[in-house]
């Protein structure tokens, strides 16, 4: 009896299945995009409706990027733990540098808590697939700016940090350039600009240089200490960083060639263009407190008389906060506790960490030159906050 | 009462109800079971498309013709950057493709001799063997690897490598023999096609004498006399070849150390990453393939064994002749998985630095759609599959019991 019912159910559940079967493959696209159509009037009708009622900004619309990470609570940020300065794991486990606090800053500004962000630590191959799902609202991880990067992985916000391409090799083989690399084995991550220009590099100068590519930097480099390859290849600031926690240092040089351009900065996901301009603007209150010469521990809570300052921390006017869905304060959120560019460079790049030189080089100031049009300053520089 | 027998009628066929009836029930499963897969399928592939669309996320595969220009770490075919996409795909799989066969032929080799150790009467071989197969199998793929990384690692660099006989050298960089490099490549292709034909005549001699011997009863030295006809095709074709184009088809091309950094260059190079890869892919897989021979001829009879070593069998004879054809038809299927399990990991290449498909198609991502290249690649390791399981599955087939 009850093998009876068991199939009779079987049967009506086959039929009601082949039933809705059916109406997927019967429904007409047209009806579709219709009902489609209808659920996005209804929609915005529903917005129209609440923005009469609350009088808020169309920044905020359902769906926006901003909005889904104010509904989480949390900032997502693709980075690193793998290269001190940059991203690295300090005494106490915590994953700090500079990418990192670019992440911490973008927080601050959109969450009002610079430690409301999460980081997914990802490989330098997996940066295009990450940032291009969206799975990520940002991807600080060393990201070398390239046209076809910008076309095809997502959009690229600002330069925060001027690298180039360069070679590091053991002291002892007696090489003073670049150029010397014949026939050499070249350690290089998978996924980075890096690989493709040393490609480049190797075939117009005749070369004929052999690549080891490795997934991870933790593998490169212990490829390159136990001489699997005899030079190893990346940004010149993370070779730096990489060697310097080297225990045999000074057996180590980095050769003087730099051959490519790698400006690195912060990916935000293809399409949604509010995102986008917040991120920039929030890079943009990080060079442009360095040059106000505001600091974290001065932020100014009260108009102080000049009106760059005032603007720049919401005391007086607005630079587009307000359409950005911005809080009028957001700077002083943001300085108050990630700091202005010089501090975050000094902190992670600079003296309190890997110790990159910076002055009068192109990751000073551009505003740090003696008038607007003498090119004594260094390259970073952003949109005016205005 | 009309109306309940029309209804009888309808419900029942040959004085069954149709919900009961076999064919009705086989055709409805049958049917459910087509829904849901065209369901799914449909699903997934409205929402691969229509997130394509949404994010517009680049694809197509128009990049394949496109010069690739990225270094390709160790290649068996030649390679140069201004190749193509298609046709750095194409070396890059030449790449897994020799792992896997050289991986797989060594794993079944190590996996019998440790499946076959494992049930010794000898106490200590087989306990050896089950502490071999307890911890290469207990421990993740990934580990083993970087572990036999750190191990390559570990030799000295090449400028202070090992050199045997002034031609051999094993240094991390990896292993360098020397090797036949054609000469001539015309010579080359001519003595190879010589060379195969030789084989295939020894192949077929060797069966027409065990056929005769067994038939008549005569020794008829098959396996001696198809080895000496095949070296003397070859050898013959080889003066030939020499004599006609001027040149010999190969010549041994020794290892040598070039330049400022000696990196080897000339013979034949297994780099430290494929020697690394193959390592821990052979011990890993071979740790479940004996299982399996383990497994395969403990299931046959007790009584066969018996009956071999009665008859006199010596007990590796009774093995090979008797217990071992007959494990056969249960350890091929599973061994089949195995070998399909081996190619599939060889793509976690990429963390020790072994340019596989999977690792060379990462790169490719950078200047090429990921969607496509991810697409090129789940349909080349499927092909790469598929071709195994048909050839497991034909051999398969040969060993059955006939008329069973």
């Amino acid at each position: 009896m009850f093998r009876k019912w068991l199939i009779l159910a079987g049967l009506l559940m086959a039929i009601s299945l082949v039933v809705i079967g059916c109406e997927t493959v019967d429904t007409s696209a047209l009806e579709n995009e219709i009902s489609e159509r209808d659920a996005k009037i209804a929609e915005l009708e529903a917005m129209v409706m609440d923005l009469e009622a609350t009088g808020d900004m169309p920044a905020e619309m359902a769906g926006s990027r901003l909005q889904t990470v104010q509904d989480r609570g949390k900032l997502i940020c693709a980075s690193r733990n793998d290269v001190p300065g940059y991203g690295f794991l300090d005494d106490a486990g915590n994953n700090v540098g500079f990418d990192i606090d670019l992440c911490r800053a973008v927080a601050a500004a959109v969450l009002g808590d610079a430690n409301a962000f999460e980081i997914r630590l990802i490989t330098a191959a997996e940066r295009g697939p990450t940032i291009q799902s969206g799975e990520v609202d940002l991807l600080v991880r060393t990201v070398t700016w390239t046209t076809s990067r910008d076309a095809q992985w997502g959009n690229y916000t600002q330069t925060m940090f001027y690298d180039g391409q360069g070679f590091m090799v053991q002291k002892d083989l007696g090489i003073s350039s670049s150029l010397e690399l014949k026939d050499a084995t070249v350690c290089v991550t998978q996924g980075t600009t890096t690989e493709l220009n040393l490609q480049d590099f190797s075939n117009q100068n005749d070369l004929n240089i052999n690549a080891l590519t490795f997934e991870d930097t933790d593998a490169v480099v212990a490829a390159y200490q136990s001489q699997q390859c005899d030079a190893f290849t990346n940004d010149r600031s993370q070779l730096a960083a990489i060697s310097s926690a080297f225990e045999d240092r000074d057996a180590h040089v980095i050769l003087p060639e730099t051959i490519s351009e790698e400006p690195l900065g912060p990916v935000v996901p293809h399409g949604d263009e509010q995102w986008f301009d917040i991120v920039k603007t929030v890079m943009a209150i990080l060079i442009y407190s360095e040059a106000y010469s505001v600091t974290s521990d001065a932020v100014p809570t009260e108009s102080t008389g000049d009106t760059k300052v005032d603007r720049l921390f919401g005391l007086e006017g607005s630079f587009g906060q307000e359409t950005l869905g911005l809080s009028q304060t957001v700077a002083q959120d943001v300085i108050g506790s990630v700091g202005n560019y010089g501090e975050i460079y000094d902190r992670n790049l600079g003296p309190g960490g890997i110790n990159l030189p910076r002055e009068g080089g192109r990751n000073a100031l551009w505003a740090d030159a003696a008038c607007s049009d003498c090119p004594k300053g260094g390259q970073i520089y952003s949109a005016p906050l205005r | 009462m009309i109306m309940i027998e029309a209804l009888r009628g309808l419900t029942y066929y040959k004085g069954v109800p149709l919900w009961r009836h076999a064919l009705v029930i086989q055709w409805a499963l049958q049917i459910i079971s087509g829904v849901i897969v065209v369901v799914l399928v449909t699903t997934f592939f409205t929402n691969i498309t229509n997130t394509i669309q949404d994010r517009e996320i680049p694809h197509g595969f128009s990049f394949l013709s496109r010069e690739y220009q990225t270094p390709i770490g160790q290649h068996f075919l030649p390679y140069e950057s201004s190749d193509s996409f298609l046709y750095a795909f194409g070396v890059a799989a030449t790449n897994t493709i020799i792992v896997s066969v050289v991986g797989v032929i060594l794993a079944t080799a190590l996996g019998i001799v440790v499946g076959v150790a494992r049930i010794s009467g000898n106490w200590l071989v087989s306990r050896t063997s089950l502490i071999y197969i307890e911890i290469f199998r207990n421990i993740p793929l990934l580990v083993q690897l970087f572990f036999w990384f750190y191990v390559v690692l570990a030799l000295p660099p090449v400028r202070q490598g090992y050199v045997i006989a002034d031609r051999i050298y094993i240094n991390n960089a990896g292993l360098s023999l020397p090797w036949p490099s054609p000469s001539n490549w015309d010579a080359a292709w001519v003595w190879l096609a010589v060379a195969l034909a030789s084989i295939i005549a020894a192949m077929v001699l060797y069966h027409a004498l065990t056929r005769r011997e067994t038939l008549t009863g005569r020794a008829s030295y098959p396996l001696v006399t198809g080895s000496v006809i095949a070296v003397a095709i070859a050898v013959a074709g080889w003066l030939f070849v020499s004599a006609a184009f001027g040149d010999a088809p190969f010549a041994i091309s020794d290892p040598a150390p070039q330049g400022t950094f000696g990196r080897i260059a000339g013979g034949f190079t297994i780099s430290g990453g494929l020697m690394a890869l193959l390592a821990g892919l052979v011990i890993y897989t071979s740790s479940f393939i004996a299982e399996i021979v383990r497994a395969g001829i403990q299931s046959v009879g007790r009584g066969q064994t018996e009956a071999a070593r009665s008859l006199g069998l010596a007990p590796m004879a009774a093995l090979r002749h008797v217990t071992f054809p007959q494990a056969l038809r249960v350890i091929i299927p599973p061994l089949i998985s195995q070998c399909l399990n081996l190619t599939k990991n060889s793509s976690l290449a990429g963390a020790i630095g072994y340019s596989d498909l999977a690792n060379v198609a990462k790169t490719m991502t950078q200047t090429a759609p990921a969607v496509s290249i991810y697409v090129l690649l789940a349909a080349a390791y499927l092909a790469m599959s598929l071709t195994y399981s048909l050839i497991g599955n034909i051999y398969n087939r040969s060993i059955r019991l006939v008329g069973n």
